[in-house]
């Protein structure tokens, strides 16, 4: 465990330089070495979908992710959302949809969410449907998320020039 | 109150919204303190043995190793635990009791390092036979998993109800409840008897069970992802052997719940592993350990009703086992609830229920969601589809001949049904189309009325609302934001009463030293409870302001009302506060401060020793396909109802109904934890499937009725159980309707479904 691995990439927009043990997984070095807190630690198996992020665009769970992998990448978290004095379209959507409650599965939705309207600006039902089945939300019942999402898709063309 | 309420009834944008859509919402998983190490357990690989000996000599020699708990590190402590009864060991001491069961622990500068030292230390076990469900538990010549009779209370009970510590075998308690005559059973046309099986979920609360533990010189400080702080650091206080003050428990953003969190979880160890080390300690489960924590009850349960000719209800009886697990924690409580929920909505001339709780060498089972009325009302609501269609009736038809009246005790010495409860059923029948339902092969509806009593029984809850000088409103409770919205309801009732806009209302972080008492956040009790508690205290300060105000302006309190900060007599010009008020107390400012407190009245003729606070009905409508290949149930529709009497925040209440709606909707389909024997075949993320998004049914409908019978403020009654509890009846009440078969058995897997078609 002595051999480490420098790393060159970008965190919301911040290059960091760094370096660390080879088997330091992203959500780690994300929460624990950078207080991002916000990405969220739930199974880590790669399942819930609680510590999605951003990797080069493509919305990956950070907990199955090495460190060293993203070197070179651009990495999006929920820290990078907002906008100058408040909240990003994604996250005023669910803030006034009330597509979250106990909040823990929030941050891997709003990155989800941000990634799908980039690909799609104007998702219909079964598309987001389809993107949000890769996150676990164990308190909404979804269809509070999925008002979300429609209304992020609106509220991040309005923002649009 | 202001003649335009302004706060309450709307869809204002929840309070802790922009902290949790921006990632800055602290929860216990997020604290860090200097110097935190961090814990990992051993757990048993054994279903039942002997412990015959643990050595941690090698652990704690490892380098980075600052503390290992066994059960010689017990000396000074009461080490067990429980609700009712105290049988779970803090690690365990002569026996372990189901694969998962805690044997040791150690607090290392890292998990990794924690980890390394569990396999250094040395445990010989002699393993026993072991007792993996009901049937194998209740046999003649089980093994005990108790030799002896852990220490164990029965709470006060009163007309017809009674609770039994150990009555046979391997049941740690039972519950009992009798009204009527028993006689009536000669009345009845018809008796019918059918037994129903009910499969236990895990919670899967997002956020894991975590506490951070800071123990210095006699001040125990923690910060814990826990539902019940205050009962908490009592039991907490009692198994440490220190004074209740020397416990302080913080309480961040809860991570989700659903009930697993209340007492005793990861806190005793944190502090025991804290107090050793000298350090803060960090104890996080994984999901995984999570799975072997506490669980859903398991349930077998047969009713046997009595009916007249016509389907006149008469009489029921039914006996409920529910599978425990391993240790007691909440099952005492859950099994008093699913016998006595048993009558379900319905008027009986005889009621006779009982409730054993059973334990086994598997994951102990506690509170969840539902709490008991899950169990009772799969039970209850299948049968009565099964009694309809027995005696020719439709089942909607049977059910609203036999619904009790508005206001109609539930039993004698309860309280009078605070719902319409056919009004209820109308609204989910009319929403569904079950009127108009066209008759099509292998698609059918069906109905169902979730059924329980809310608001907790004896629970006392206090509350602080204090108002700075330039009117910045803070409410203090003990309700812990665990997702349901309270922080926002509460903050809402005492914008209401003060006459301010929401946003000056702060909901206070919980901190057991200075937050009033309460009981906890659990049957869904944060309004008709807790909610009094506040509403009372904000009318006590709102009662300070206007005397005080009065005073200065030399009139009567009653002739002044209170807006946004501003005192008006008639129609005259307001009279900012502010500067009132620092005219006397100075310029640095002052705090008006009240107090509230609501607790139900215990009444001797009530059954659990007070009446119910308010009744939390849901009701469920479900449109199913059933592939006759397969077995497959697609749900095409499924809709959800719960009456909060007046939705304080209608998007709160909203999410309250869909999420509990489509945990119902899991755990009618496919959500399982799965045994073989005494193992858990399915005990982590992947393998255990909980509902995503696409398996919502293709129209999803919640409907919030506001009846306006609550007891809770404004009229408001409570939320959060009602819907998920009918969702499973009435989902199998539709493949009854479609294809003329029942299942009695959860969930409605295509296996189950496939053999019990080609059964016909
Ligand atoms: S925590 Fe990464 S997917 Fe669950
Ligand atoms: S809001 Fe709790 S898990 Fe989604």
């Amino acid at each position: 465990m002595s051999s480490r691995v420098s790393i060159d990439f970008e965190v919301d927009g911040v290059r960091r330089s760094e370096e660390i043990a080879p088997n330091t997984v992203l959500l780690d070095l994300l929460r624990d070495r950078h207080a991002l807190t916000g990405v969220k630690a739930s199974c880590e198996r790669g399942v819930c979908g609680a510590c999605t992020i951003l990797v080069d665009g493509t919305p990956a769970a950070s907990c199955g992710v090495f460190a060293f992998s993203v070197d070179g990448a651009a990495v999006e978290t929920i820290d990078g959302q907002g906008r100058e004095g408040g909240l990003g379209p994604v996250q005023r959507a669910f803030a006034e949809c009330g597509g979250f409650q106990c909040g823990y599965c929030t941050p891997g939705m709003v990155m989800l969410t941000t990634a799908l309207l980039r690909a799609h600006p104007e998702p219909d039902d079964e598309r987001i449907r389809s993107w949000i089945s890769s996150n676990v939300c164990r308190c909404t019942g979804y269809q509070m998320i999925v008002d979300s999402v429609r209304r992020a898709a609106e509220l991040s063309r309005e923002e649009q020039p | 109150m202001t003649n335009q309420p302004a706060a309450v009834g709307t869809s204002a944008r929840r309070h802790d919204a922009a902290a949790k859509v921006t990632g800055g919402a602290l929860y216990t998983a997020d604290v860090r303190l200097p110097g935190m190490l961090h814990a990992k357990v051993l757990r048993s690989p054994h279903a039942h043995a002997r412990l015959r000996s643990v050595d941690a000599t090698r652990a704690r020699a490892l380098a980075g190793v600052h503390a290992v708990l066994t059960r010689d590190e017990l000396a000074g402590l009461s080490p067990t635990y429980g609700y009712f009864i105290k049988d779970q060991p803090v690690v365990a001491m002569d026996k372990v009791r189901y694969v998962g069961d805690v044997v040791a622990a150690v607090a290392a500068e890292d998990e990794a390092t924690a980890l390394r030292a569990l396999e250094l230390i040395d445990v010989v076990y002699e393993p026993l036979p072991d007792v993996p469900d009901v049937t194998a538990a209740l046999a003649e010549d089980a093994p005990e998993l108790f030799e002896e009779a852990p220490p164990g209370i029965v709470p006060p009970y009163g007309t017809g109800a009674s609770g039994h510590l150990r009555p046979r075998r391997n049941v740690c308690y039972e519950f009992r409840y009798a009204t009527g005559p028993a006689d009536v059973w000669q009345e009845c046309d018809h008796v019918f008897e059918d037994t129903f099986a009910f499969s236990r979920m895990n919670h899967f609360h997002l956020e894991p069970f975590v506490t951070v533990a800071d123990v210095r010189g006699e001040q125990i400080e923690i910060w814990s992802s826990t539902q019940n702080p205050f009962p908490l650091r009592k039991e907490l206080a009692r198994v440490l052997r220190v004074g209740e003050n020397r416990i302080r428990v913080h309480v961040p953003y809860v991570g989700g719940g659903f009930g697993a969190k209340h007492n005793c979880k990861t806190e005793p160890i944190a502090i025991l592993l804290s107090r050793m080390a000298g350090r803060p300690v960090r104890y996080c489960l994984t999901t995984e350990e999570g799975f072997l924590t506490l669980s859903q009850h398991a349930a077998v349960l047969k009713v046997k009703t009595g009916v007249k000719a016509d389907g006149t209800f008469v009489a029921r009886e039914s006996e409920v086992l529910l599978d425990a697990g391993a240790y007691s924690d909440g099952s005492p409580l859950v099994a008093e609830k699913a016998a006595y929920r048993m009558p379900g909505p319905y008027r009986w001339t005889h009621v006779k229920s009982s409730c054993a709780c059973v334990m086994t060498t598997t994951t102990p089972a506690g509170p969840f969601r539902g709490f008991g009325a899950t169990q009772s009302t799969w039970a209850g609501e299948s049968q009565v589809d099964m009694i309809a269609r027995r005696l020719g009736m439709d089942p909607y038809e049977l059910r609203i001949k036999n619904l009790k009246r508005l206001g109609e005790p539930f039993v004698p010495g309860e309280s009078g049904i605070d719902s319409d409860l056919a009004e209820g059923l109308d609204t989910v029948a009319g929403e569904l189309g079950y009127h108009r339902r066209a008759r099509t092969p292998n698609r059918g509806m069906g109905l169902a009325i979730g059924f329980k009593d809310g608001g907790g029984v004896n629970k006392p809850a206090q509350a602080r609302v204090k108002v700075t000088a330039n009117g910045a409103v803070y409410v203090n409770s003990g309700t812990v934001e665990i997702g349901q919205g309270a922080s926002t309801t509460l903050c809402q009732v005492a914008a209401e009463v003060l006459g301010v806009p929401l946003e000056q209302v702060a909901y206070a972080p919980i901190n057991t030293d200075v937050t009033p008492f309460d009981q906890g956040t659990n049957a869904s009790s944060g309004m008709t409870v807790m909610g009094r508690a506040v509403l009372r205290a904000a009318e006590a300060v709102r009662a300070q302001v206007l005397e005080f105000a009065a005073r200065q302006l030399g009139c009567e309190a009653t002739a002044l009302t209170l807006e946004n900060w501003a005192v008006r007599r008639g129609d005259e010009a307001p009279t900012p506060l502010p500067g009132l008020i620092m005219k006397v107390f100075g310029g640095t400012g002052y705090e008006f401060s009240g107090e509230g407190f609501f607790k139900a009245p215990n009444s001797p003729e009530a059954p659990l020793d007070a009446p119910c606070v308010f009744w939390e009905i849901g009701w469920a409508g479900a449109e199913v396909e059933v592939d006759p290949d397969t077995g497959k149930v697609t749900v095409l529709q499924l809709v959800a109802s719960g009456d909060v009497g007046k939705a304080i925040n209608k998007l709160v209440c909203r999410g309250q109904d869909e999420g509990a709606a489509v945990m119902g909707l899991g755990q009618a389909l496919f959500e399982e934890m799965r045994y073989d024997g005494s193992a858990l075949l399915n005990g982590e993320a992947l393998d255990y499937r909980v509902p995503m998004a696409e398996d919502l049914p293709e129209r999803f409908v919640s409907v919030t009725q506001e009846q306006g019978h609550g007891p809770g403020p404004f009229g408001a009654k409570g939320a959060g159980e009602g819907a998920m509890v009918p969702v499973a009846a009435a989902i199998a009440n539709a493949v009854h309707d479609a294809t003329g078969v029942r299942v009695t058995a959860l969930p409605l897997s295509p296996e189950r479904v496939f053999n019990a078609l080609h059964r016909r």
